[in-house]
């Protein structure tokens, strides 16, 4: 019993350290909280006001077979009407009946309905699984992906169908809906986030005015990045590595937009722009986070060796100021060019096929810049804690290929470890496998960045790619730079120490 | 007694070695309490052998690194978390010169100026100022690249002093330079000393510190064994004996002897080199022309007489336990 009292003493006293230290952050730390709590409060309030597992309630339908009388029932306290929330698995204009799309009198299990001719420009939702037919045309209403919300009644009726010339009469119960009835979750969640926002810029602000000279650490930032700028962007190195990513971009654009019109069957069939914009981030991040690797060498660890890092840090500037405005100075230096080359990679594949939306150009050329932020300021880490110039170029190399070439691989060793038959025909299409590949993606830049300009693609941040919900991917794209950034100054901090 | 600008109270300061785990594998002390008093207007050397703890101590300074314990004052402030405040005051030239070699003299000094807050003109203004004192005017356009070493250090002095500090910190400075380098920067140590620039140089070149300094402190194993103004060890050494060489013939061991019992000398060794007799006389300074004296009533033929003074060396020596 002593024992433990003294621990929990020792335990609150280290918590009580450790809060005091950060006197700085302490604003942001307490907004983090509140927003934790918004959070619980946001996922509280959809449990109560809606069915949050529809995949549960269409699993627990019954179709009961008795000789020539076939019913299907759902449980009996599931209640007449309710508002499902659920992403649209499927896209909806692809699940509009229309004449030749079923043959009238056959019994779908999968529906759970008799297909007929009043079924014609019906839609049959699929909501996280559930079916529920509506009664429109929701063809560039709803999109895939999309997390919505839907007041379903659920109605009973009886007809016939013939089984293999066998007349069953089939007693039904099934979900409908109304297009009035249907509302992206959007509508609701972002009165949340704007609040989490709200809270989250109150305290970087609150925190941000407890530090020390930021004005003055804020003007040496932009003063070294744009000595960083000048000297980079001239650099041989730079401009060899510039034109051969540019060439490399341009090209790629102009195969995606290409293939955009191409044959579906084809291996390397892109479905629409939006696709082939994704697509594009991934040849983006291919060749900028060499860039990145060959624009960092040249930081900390050589300025080390050249004794220019001494008289820097004689200067009146902090060593996160150092590690900040040589990351933004560097990044501006792949940055520049990777803008060039994104927008003129972007013409090209607008030339060939069809454009992106706008949100989602947009997002391809801002996440572009985030993506390049952290992959130079990962480099940095290396740069920082390298023993030599040789490790500094080797550890790179090692990050590019993990995550620009064997990342795929990882996937499927991961997922045969955890028993998916990565070897069957169609295992791409199974939802394991896609909720693995997504999953995993969050811990690759380049997915993130690839998954970011998928979401802001949409009309709707209140989406799920695959498993991910939009303000997972993010928060992913927020966090990797942040993290980055903060290892690496730490890293450099840690010096000071000897 | 002066103005106190720094004073260094029981620092510590060790180096460590970490394993992938971070646990601590190895751990060298640099600095064990070391203490340190400078005052305003001072030329500070600080003496040590290699390794003593000297720029271990001008980076804890400087902020470079972090002191395990122990306080850093500066004009009595300590300078724990107020590093930047303190930075601004302190211009500092390290042993190895590192400067971007892509940048002109010119585009150096905007570089490093503009991290005080001054204008471009402002830099302008000091920087031509400095180059013109530091005769780097003419080389003001060249690419640092092409700057021969004491070009660069000479650079890297004018660097040090763009924000016009109260501490100038000098790590080796001379090392490298040629002897007309060395002298160059000696006469421009000394006269922005005399504008009221407070210097702190490290070295283990003696003559330098001799010649420049107004106060030493000798530091070894990374303590202070010793705080002492130049005219005290001046002092010092002009109480201490001499030693006096002398080549001579016919001196014989009974002169020797004779010598000997005379109070006037401490001790005396001879040699014979074949040609003539050597004789090392250890005695007060003031007491040579009585040797000369007794060694010409003696009929003894003198060929010559060399009087070999203590140095700062042989303090050095003696407080470091060289000798």
């Amino acid at each position: 019993m002593v024992i433990n009292l003294n621990l929990r003493e020792k335990y609150l006293l280290k918590a009580n350290n450790l809060w005091n230290d950060r006197e700085t952050w302490q604003p942001l730390i307490i907004s983090i909280a509140l927003i934790i709590s918004i959070a619980i409060i946001h996922k509280s309030y959809w449990e109560a006001t809606a069915e949050t597992s529809p995949e549960e309630v269409w699993g627990n339908k019954q179709l009961t077979k008795n000789e020539n009388n076939w019913t299907i029932t759902f449980e009996e306290d599931v209640g007449n009407s309710i508002t499902f929330k659920g992403i649209l698995r499927t896209a909806p204009k692809f699940e509009v009946y229309k004449n030749d799309t079923f043959i009238p009198g056959k019994f779908s299990e999968g529906e759970a309905l008799i297909y007929s001719e009043e079924l014609y420009g019906k839609t049959m939702l699929n909501v996280s699984g559930m079916r529920i037919l509506v009664n429109d045309d929701l063809s560039e209403k709803f999109f895939v992906s999309e997390i919505i919300t839907i007041k379903a009644t659920l109605v009973s009726n009886i007809s016939t169908f013939d089984n293999n010339g066998e007349l069953i009469t089939l007693e039904r119960e099934g979900w409908v809906a109304e297009t009035d009835d249907i509302n992206l979750s959007s509508t609701k969640d972002n009165y949340f986030f704007t609040t989490e926002l709200l809270i989250l810029f109150a305290g970087l602000y609150l925190s941000l005015k407890k530090i020390k000279n930021l004005r003055e650490q804020t003007s040496l930032i932009w003063h070294l990045a744009a000595f960083e700028l000048k000297q980079g962007i001239k650099s041989p190195r730079m401009i060899v590595l510039g034109v051969i990513f540019t060439l490399f971009i341009i090209g790629m654009g102009w195969l995606l937009g290409d293939l955009q019109n191409g044959d579906p069957e084809s291996a390397f069939f892109v479905q629409n722009a939006n696709g082939a914009l994704q697509q594009l981030c991934f040849f983006v991040f291919f060749v900028v986070s060499l860039a990145a690797i060959g624009v960092s060498v040249d930081s900390f660890h050589k300025e080390r060796q050249a004794n220019t890092l001494n008289i820097l840090l004689a200067k009146p500037i902090n060593r996160e100021t150092i590690v900040i405005g040589k990351a933004v100075g560097l990044s501006l230096v792949v940055g520049i060019p990777a803008l060039v080359a994104q927008i003129l990679g972007l013409i090209f594949m607008i030339n060939a096929g069809e454009a992106p939306s706008a949100s989602g150009i947009i997002a391809f050329i801002i996440c572009g810049q985030v993506m390049i932020f952290t992959l130079v300021c990962f480099q940095l880490c290396f740069a920082i804690s390298a023993r030599s110039g040789a490790d500094v170029v080797m550890y790179g190399l090692g990050m590019w290929l993990l995550f620009a070439v064997v990342w795929n691989l990882l996937i499927y060793a991961i997922s045969f470890a955890l028993g998916i038959d990565v070897t069957a025909e169609d295992f791409e299409n199974d939802s394991r496998f896609q909720s693995i590949a997504s999953h995993m993606g969050m811990l690759n830049p380049g997915y993130v960045y690839q998954f970011s300009v998928g979401l802001l693609t949409h009309r709707t941040l209140a989406i799920d790619l695959e498993g991910i919900p939009g303000w997972l991917i993010l928060l992913a794209l927020v966090l990797w730079p942040i993290t980055c950034l903060r290892t690496a100054t730490k890293l450099f901090k840690r010096e000071v120490k000897g | 007694m002066g103005e106190n600008l720094l004073k260094i109270e029981n620092v510590k300061k060790a180096y460590r070695k970490y394993n992938l785990f971070g646990k601590e594998i190895s751990n060298f002390s640099a600095l064990n309490g070391l203490n340190l008093n400078v005052e305003k207007g001072q030329i500070y050397g600080f003496l040590g052998p290699n390794g003593a703890g000297k720029t271990t101590t001008i980076k804890c300074i400087i902020g470079i690194l972090e002191a395990d314990s122990g306080d850093i004052i500066i004009d009595g402030k300590n300078i724990e978390g107020n590093g930047l405040y303190f930075k601004k005051k302190i211009g500092f030239l390290p042993e190895q010169v590192g400067l971007y070699g892509r940048l002109t003299a010119k585009e150096s000094l905007q570089f490093y100026g503009g991290f005080y807050n001054l204008s471009e003109n402002e830099i302008e203004k000091r920087g031509k100022e400095l180059l013109s004192k530091l005769g780097l005017e003419r080389d003001a356009n060249r690419k640092v690249a092409e700057y021969s070493l004491g070009m660069r250090k000479r650079l890297a002095l004018c660097v040090a002093l763009l924000n016009n500090p109260e501490i100038l910190i000098l790590d080796e400075p001379t090392s490298g330079l040629d002897p007309r380098g060395v002298k160059a920067l000696r006469i421009v140590l000394k006269d922005l000393n005399k504008k009221g620039l407070t210097i702190i140089l490290s070295s283990h070149v003696l003559t330098e510190v001799q010649e420049i300094c107004s106060h030493v402190g000798i530091i070894n194993k990374g303590k202070l064994i010793r705080e002492e103004s130049i005219e005290g060890i001046r002092k010092e050494i002009e109480k201490k004996s001499i030693r006096l060489l002398l080549k001579v013939k016919e001196f014989t061991e009974k002169n020797s002897k004779e010598l000997s019992k005379k109070n006037r000398i401490k001790s005396i060794k001879q040699k014979n080199n074949g040609k003539h007799e050597e004789i090392i006389i250890e005695l007060k300074e003031e007491n040579i022309p009585w040797v000369t004296d007794f060694l010409v009533s003696k009929g003894i033929q003198i060929f010559s007489i060399e009087p070999q003074k203590n140095s700062l060396e042989d303090i050095f020596l003696k407080e470091t336990g060289g000798d």
